[in-house]
């Protein structure tokens, strides 16, 4: 529909069928529904409308509709305890050998991922004697004693060279 | 505006309460509130059976989400927008169909709810009969949108703006369904008068 004049809008049209438009542009619309027979018939067929809408009324609603909403509800909430009672029993069963484990296998991952030179520098002497071998002593013991023969050689006072 | 405020404060309170443990609360919600979200469920799928079924969704819908409600905007633009959702995907989920066989054929179930001391003859009662069916077919034909966006004008009084944000579109884009809507229902139902 379209008001020929353009003086009204739909949204005024329908405000005024239901009682809805302020009091001063009513009384303007009033005016022109005189002579506006298209505006005219969109009102009272509006207003036909509302009346026939007003007739359906819902059905009552069922008296334990709450009971069963309360009842989904509580449902609802042991579903998801139902999903964690499992983790939650374990935890209080096995607590500790799992955070045992845990730690391990979090300390093992800290370890295989730290990189081969890490840039930090050298702890104390005393601290990477702990780690030596009694291979390597041995080898550093020779090594020691080889360039004691070698030192000796080498001297000019002894006229050996 | 102030009842508007008001309203907003009020229904809100009540959700940050239930957010903090307070079940008293959402069955004030409830009260407030189970009827229009019912009535509306109803009316856009003419199931009451499927329309508590939804309803009783959407209440679920908002007790679970109570840990991480937010009082940004009104309760029941938010309540409406949990159930038109509802209902547009039941309508989509085929429940359509089921919904028009009880039109075509078991509207005599619809309970007696004005029952007055004057029995209406069954001439009467078939022709309010006729007359209803009418009424629920012109609305069931209507484009789903158009549908919801016309139950939340004449039933539950909002306001443009607010079926705005249910239906998260534009105002204009409400006003043009709205339009629509009522122009299609003129066409159906204006004989009626």
């Amino acid at each position: 529909m379209k008001c020929p004049s353009n003086a009204w809008e739909e949204a005024d049209l329908l405000a005024f069928s239901e009682n809805k438009l302020e009091a001063r542009q009513a009384a303007r619309l009033s005016e022109h529904l005189q002579s506006c027979a298209v505006c005219r018939t969109v009102v009272e067929q509006q207003r036909a409308v509302w009346e026939a809408l007003d007739v359906w009324e819902a059905p009552a609603i069922t008296a334990d509709f709450d009971r069963r909403l309360h009842r989904a509800m509580e449902q609802d909430a042991g579903r998801w305890n139902r999903w964690l009672e499992p983790l939650r029993l374990l935890l209080a069963r096995q607590g500790l050998p799992i955070a045992a484990a845990t730690c391990l296998i979090v300390v093992a991952g800290v370890v295989s991922h730290r990189p081969a030179d890490s840039g930090v520098s050298p702890g104390p002497a005393a601290a990477r004697v702990e780690n030596l071998q009694p291979e390597q002593v041995e080898h550093a013991l020779d090594d020691v004693q080889m360039l004691g023969d070698f030192t000796r050689a080498a001297r000019p006072d002894t006229g050996e060279l | 505006m102030g009842s508007f405020a008001a309203a907003l404060d009020c229904d809100a309170e009540l959700m940050i309460r239930v957010k903090g443990g307070d079940d008293v609360s959402f069955g004030l919600l409830l009260e407030k509130h189970r009827s229009s979200v019912i009535h509306f469920l109803y009316r856009m799928v003419q199931d009451q059976a499927v329309a508590e079924e939804l309803a009783q969704e959407a209440f679920l819908r908002v007790y679970r989400s109570r840990s991480t409600y937010e009082p940004t905007a009104k309760f029941t633009t938010w309540l409406f927008r949990i159930a038109t959702h509802l209902a547009l995907n039941s309508l989509r989920d085929n429940k359509k169909q089921r919904t028009e066989a009880r039109l075509d054929g078991e509207s005599g179930e619809e309970p007696a709810r004005e029952v007055s001391d004057v029995r209406p003859s069954v001439e009467q009662a078939m022709v309010r009969e006729a007359r209803l069916q009418e009424i629920r077919q012109a609305v069931a034909r209507l484009p789903e949108k158009q549908r919801a966006a016309v139950l939340m004008h004449k039933y539950e009084e909002m306001e443009y703006a607010q079926i705005a944000k249910v239906l998260n579109c534009s105002e204009s884009a409400v006003k043009s369904l709205l339009f629509r809507a009522y122009e299609t229902l003129r066409a159906r139902l204006a004989h009626m008068a």
